[in-house]
């Protein structure tokens, strides 16, 4: 911290909570009243409070996968005003989505207003939600192409509202290029009302406490996550780890072909004292199809799993000083560091799951206690568009579906639930069909899909839409179809991905794991997402855990005998506990 | 002279408050609560209050008790075995959630257990659509191997949850009537019946908390009422969470109502005091040793929510529900709770920042100046060392306390390592938790969209008074009210409250397309309800009284707002008041609206309530002249550092009595701090108000 003047610590602690109260209230405005479900239900956004130079002083409660990119889409909007000479306006505020400014990707749209207190700039508040359209070929804009200019509309940092007056001309360009666009207005005005409660919240705190202290103490809680990180840091051993993967592909069949051609990304992990670097060098070259990552998308990824490894119990505040001892090369042009024109879209979250898991198995080296299994590794979309037959509108729907949370060294993974970069809801059956014209025919947990281990792998699930009335437009970004979850310490994979279009004569189809399709009236979409990796050998799990397991029906009789050596598992499930 | 009686079991003491209905007398007893048979200790606790107020049994007119077995039950995975019935391809929908995990980075979290295992969860062939309509029919031969089930697995209680039954229940009644026929003496929960409502996994979540925690309620309510109807006393009601009473039989029906049961007793009794000094706007906070919690009361009406888990864990600012627990969709009264208290700890980051809480050192060890063992300082020991405790005892000399013990922990362990003087550091304690208590209050209020400084300020629990002058300086608030008996304040509630049940009935469609007369059908039908559950009471019909709301939301968001809607007969009228109320609800809660937008209906509520006659509540105040000032002592105040502060005794305050700040009041429940700029007056009836003068 500052040597020359420290603020008190009470002081510092008051304020410090109340910049993360304030990120916690944006996100109640955001989701209460957002429109779209991805926002509303499923929470597929972020919140936080910036300083003048964009850096994140405060995240809110939100997603993982933000941390490491939301401080570029902040600073964009700093570096589009410096480089016009111009200054921010009370009322200003500006919108844009592009990943070559600052973006993750083009369906997540950061929304950033400045803060004033008495016309001094105190900094932004800045909304990232991941609209469910944002225009393209394809509804929900998860096609397969392979430039961004074929992903949707690219806005870079510009005005939306000049000095609190709405901007026609860009509004105008918005929405006609987005599909449904009542709904898109309904979440943009949900983005701007978080935004407003934000920079209320700093304004007041400047008038309480005096912009320059506010300034100043918001630097100081990003010097404090720093130094936390670098305490907690210096408490682990020092290491050095690799790992390597590949991935199922990027959407894109070259002619002829009808699999997917992988890809690989390797990773250097070297822990020493209080630093940590992540070295990316030997990853395959960008892709053409939007399997590739912006640097920080990358970043996300390292910082999901250095947090969980490193602050286990979330003592550090998420902030951009979190991430000053972490440092990480990555090949531009590679997949881990895209450069222009390549298409993003999948990678944003499939990439840093990826990355995310692939650190775990990097960190097992040296520290074997603070990791986990791999978990499911993908965030498993189904987009649908069309038209409702219901009422002759258009929709469209985007939906997650989640699988197993890797095992951990000293415990079973969790069954189902959101893993490492992503934290979405699902959409409620019953809402999600009065919404839009499918019917999801089952949606439940699959046997022996967690992998084997002493400690069990989580489960995953598998969920079946049936498309009603008209034909729907879909698409699918997936991941690990071909290389399942992997375990750690002799615990085995999880299941893979597996995704079929069931036409209505009953004929099933494997799709490969990206990339639309027409789905008939009257078809079923059915997925099986990933299990996630178990910990430590099979033969080792705790016979009662493992009788739990059987009459639970979370391991199969066949699987007790195939995967952990029980040569009578009937028996075992028959005896007493 | 008839009386009535409030029971509240808390976790360290069952408190019992008596009220004289003819004067508003109060009087109080304590017993050890005792969490092996929770109605011994009641049972004790009533012996002694009758016993010490010279109640005859007979002269009481109403026994009404919170209680914490509910709760307890789920906290402890303590609730009864059951199976879950749901439609083929969802019986997981209990665990699947909604997917989302508690803490975004703890590596070694674990997703709460589910109330129904999965080998007791079982499905049957049937599915309706959005509409309601059936797509496959119910294969009633799946019912069979259900009951077989429940028989051969000592099931002691099923809940049926099948998707779109809250627009039609067809198959549930079906599945329910088979189950309750063949199974006598297994209570059936149907989620049509317990919560018709949309979103089958909070639905269904409600419901498998009922049949969870109904056989032991129900064990529990039966002894009970046993053990009072044996002491002569009146049938026995039962505090529910959204701020009324109700008695055993319809509790029993939707157990899920008696979660919150002592908290809403605290927000209640604040509601009355507002009714009895006229005061419309207040805000409660109620601060104990370890959790603050804060409540709104708006034109003398409680808020509550549906949005509500039970057995998360600790108890944090719930601004946002985490997933952490069962989520029940029973109307809550509407609480900002954090974990801050004063035996929250004070302890040093591994960066050297000064941090207080979440952990307490609850009753064992305790503050180090309980000399119980305790070494690391708490914000009572903060308190103490700053002078506002007295540092000889406390409870009226009945705990001696250990002044220089706090002191030597505060010095050793916060004030060396931040290089500060030990009362800036003490003090530093009391403002950070102070901010962390503040914090509930702005959800309550400024979150909502309420001024704070049209409010009062209701503080009570054993350290509420202590800070509360502080707090309401933080937010605005000009006038504090501290109750008689703030120690034993929720108990007093119980015999302040209604009686009160609330229904709930899904009406999905846009505002505009609505029929008004299919509105009044759904609205009569649950005022049928509502008139047998009346009729069942001895409250005459005169009381009767039924509140009728909507939760309307915009088409396409996912939550909604309650707007109240008139009692009359639905019209075009009443759906464009409706409307409006909306409009203005979300921009008072959210800052912005849409008034092009379709306004959705989702659910119709009714509330009924039977009300009980008016009470006012005093306290005897002290007589004689003589002033109440007892000494004087240096004491820390923010602004002014350590100057003379008069000490006063509440016993010998009489009304009209003042003691301006900077003062302490000590009473044998409560310190009550008056900081410099603050003056306190005791009333005609034993209540303590604190006023702030200009420029404070």
């Amino acid at each position: 911290m500052d040597a020359n003047v420290k603020t008190d610590p009470a002081t510092f602690e008051v304020v410090k909570n109340s910049l993360y109260a304030a990120a916690e209230e944006m996100k109640v405005v955001l989701a209460k009243t957002a429109y779209s479900p991805i926002l509303k239900s499923a929470g597929d956004y972020s919140c936080g409070v910036f300083d003048v130079s964009g850096n994140m002083v405060a995240q809110g409660p939100d997603l993982p996968i933000h941390l490491g990119s939301m401080p570029d889409a902040v600073k964009a909007v700093v570096q589009s005003v410096e480089a016009m000479a111009e200054d921010f306006q009370p009322g200003d505020i500006f919108i844009h989505n592009d990943p070559y400014f600052g973006g993750s990707h083009l369906p997540d749209v950061n929304v950033v207003s400045p803060a004033f207190r008495e016309g001094r700039l105190l900094g932004f508040a800045c909304v990232r939600a991941h609209w469910p359209d944002i225009g393209s070929a394809t509804p929900g804009s998860y096609g397969a192409v392979t430039e961004i200019f074929g992903e949707g509309l690219r806005l870079p940092p510009v005005r939306l509202y000049s000095a609190g007056k709405l901007n026609r001309d860009v509004d105008a360009i918005i929405f006609c290029n987005v599909r449904t666009p009542d709904e898109r207005r309904g979440d943009l005005n949900a983005q701007i009302a978080a935004n407003r409660r934000g920079s209320e919240r700093l304004s007041e705190l400047a008038g309480k406490y005096g912009a320059d202290v506010l300034l100043r103490i918001m630097g100081e809680v990003m010097d404090y996550s720093d130094a936390m990180m670098r305490a907690l840091l210096r408490d682990l051993p020092d290491g050095e780890g690799s790992f390597e993967d590949f991935c199922d592909g990027d959407g894109i069949l070259e002619p002829g072909a009808t699999e997917d051609e992988t890809f690989t990304v390797c990773m250097k992990v070297k822990k020493f004292g209080d630093a940590l670097v992540v070295d990316f060098t030997g990853s395959d070259p960008q892709v053409a199809g939007p399997m590739n990552a912006p640097l920080s998308v990358t970043a996300s990824g390292v910082f999901t799993s250095v947090k969980m490894a490193v602050d286990p119990t979330g003592m550090i505040p998420p902030n951009s000083g979190c991430w000053r001892s972490v440092t990480v090369i990555a090949p531009e042009g590679s997949v881990v560091n895209a450069t222009f024109p390549a298409p993003v879209v999948y990678a944003n979250h499939e990439m840093s799951h990826r990355i995310s898991d692939m650190m775990f198995g990097a960190l097992a080296a040296f520290m074997p206690d603070r990791v986990m299994a791999c978990s499911q590794g993908t965030s498993a979309i189904l987009t649908l568009g069309g038209v409702d037959y219901r009422t002759g509108g258009r929709y469209v729907s985007y939906e997650t579906i989640k699988g197993g949370f890797g095992a951990r060294p000293t415990k079973d993974g969790i069954n189902c639930v959101a893993s490492g970069i992503s934290n979405t809801m699902n959409t409620p059956i019953e809402v999600l069909e009065m919404s839009f014209p499918v019917r999801v025919e089952y949606y439940e947990i699959i046997a022996d899909s967690g992998g084997a281990g002493k400690y069990r792998g989580g489960c995953a699930a598998r969920r079946a839409w049936r498309i009603l009335g008209n034909d729907a437009q879909a698409a699918v970004c997936c991941e690990r179809t071909k290389s399942p979850p992997f375990g750690l310490d002799g615990g085995k994979a999880g299941t893979p991905m597996r995704i079929h279009l069931e036409t209505p004569d009953g004929a099933r189809r494997e799709l490969i794991s990206k990339g639309g399709f027409t789905a008939p009236a009257d078809s079923r979409v059915l997925f099986e997402v990933p299990g996630s990796g178990g910990y430590g050998a099979p033969e080792e799990r705790d016979p009662v855990s493992l009788r739990n397991d059987l009459r639970n029906g979370y391991v199969s009789l066949n699987a007790a005998r195939r995967y952990y050596g029980v040569t009578d598992p009937q028996a075992l499930l028959d005896g007493d506990d | 002279m008839s009386w009535r009686i409030g029971v509240d079991i808390g976790g360290t003491f069952t408190d019992v408050a008596l009220v004289n209905e003819d004067n508003g007398r109060i009087g109080i007893a304590k017993v050890s609560t005792t969490p092996d048979d929770f109605g011994a200790g009641v049972v004790q606790a009533l012996s002694i209050a009758l016993d010490d107020h010279n109640v005859a049994p007979e002269s009481v007119s109403l026994l009404s008790h919170a209680t914490t077995v509910v709760t307890n039950a789920i906290l402890e995975n303590k609730g009864a075995r059951i199976a879950l019935v749901a439609t083929r391809g969802f019986r997981d929908v209990l665990e699947l959630r909604r997917s989302a995990r508690v803490d975004l980075y703890d590596l070694y979290q674990d997703a709460p257990a589910v109330l129904a295992p999965r080998h007791c969860r079982l499905e049957v062939t049937e599915r309706l659509d959005a509409s309601g309509a059936v797509v496959t029919p119910l294969d009633e031969s799946d019912i069979d191997p259900i009951i077989e089930f429940v028989k051969n697995n000592d099931i002691e209680a099923v809940a049926v949850s099948l998707l779109y039954s809250f627009l039609n229940d067809a198959h549930e009644r079906i599945v329910g009537d088979r189950l309750r026929a063949a199974l006598p003496g297994v209570p059936v929960f149907l989620s049509s019946e317990v919560l018709p409502e949309i979103r089958e996994y909070e639905r269904t979540s409600t419901t498998a908390v009922c049949a969870y925690v109904g056989p032991i309620l129900e064990s529990y309510l039966h002894r009970l009422e046993e053990a009072v109807s044996g002491m002569g006393l009146p049938k026995l009601y039962v505090m529910g969470s959204s701020g009324g009473v109700f008695d055993v039989a319809e509790g029993l029906k939707m157990p899920a109502m008696a979660i919150e049961s002592g908290p809403a007793a605290g927000v209640i009794a604040a509601q009355l005091i507002g009714r009895q000094l006229n005061k419309p706007n207040l805000i409660s906070f109620d601060m104990g040793g370890t959790t603050a919690k804060a409540s709104l009361i708006k034109d003398g009406q409680v808020e509550t929510t549906s949005e509500y888990e039970v057995g998360g864990g600790d108890g944090n600012v719930n601004r946002w529900m985490n997933g952490a627990g069962h989520p029940i969709r029973v109307p809550v009264i509407d609480l900002a709770e954090v974990s801050a208290g004063g035996g929250s700890i004070a302890w040093i980051d591994p960066v050297g920042a000064l941090r207080v809480g979440p952990k307490s050192a609850g009753a064992a060890p305790g503050p180090v100046c309980y000399d119980g063992g305790g070494v690391d300082p708490t914000v009572t020991d903060a308190n103490l060392t700053l002078g506002y405790l007295d540092p000889g005892a406390l409870l009226a000399g009945r705990l001696a306390i250990r002044a220089d013990k706090a002191e030597a922990a505060i010095t050793e362990r916060l004030a060396g390592p931040l290089k500060l003087d030990v009362d800036a550091t003490a003090a530093a304690v009391v403002s950070i938790v102070n901010n962390a208590m503040a914090e509930a209050l702005r959800i309550v209020s400024v979150e909502r969209g309420h001024d704070a400084r049209e409010f009062s300020l209701v503080a009570f629990g054993g350290a509420g008074p202590m800070h509360a002058a502080e707090l309401a300086s933080e937010l605005g608030v000009r006038e504090i009210i501290i109750p008689p008996i703030p120690g034993g304040f929720s108990a007093l509630g119980l015999v302040a409250t209604d009686l009160k049940r609330d229904y709930v009935k899904t009406f999905y469609a846009p505002l505009t397309g609505i029929d008004p007369a299919d509105i009044n059908a759904v609205y009569q039908g649950m005022e049928e309800s509502a008139r047998d559950m009346l009729r069942a009471t001895d409250i005459p019909e005169s009381r009767w009284v039924f509140e009728r709301a909507a939760d309307l939301r915009y088409l396409r968001q996912a939550y909604e707002l309650t707007v109240p809607a008139p009692a009359d007969a639905v019209t075009p009228e009443t759906l464009d008041a409706l409307a409006n109320g909306f409009h203005e609800k979300h921009r008072q809660t959210y800052g912005h609206e849409n008034r092009n937008e379709i306004v959705q209906m989702v659910n119709l509520r009714l509330t009924a309530i039977g009300r009980l006659e008016g009470l006012d509540l005093r306290q005897t105040s002290a007589t004689g002249g003589g002033s109440s000032m007892t000494g004087s002592r240096k004491v820390w105040f923010k602004g002014a550092s350590r100057i003379d502060c008069a000490i006063h005794d509440r016993d010998k305050m009489n009304a009209g009595a003042e003691a301006p700040g900077p003062a302490v009041i000590q009473a044998v429940d409560t310190t009550i701090v008056v900081p410099p700029g603050w003056t306190a007056r005791a009333d005609d009836n034993g209540y303590i108000i604190m006023e702030a003068s200009d420029g404070c």
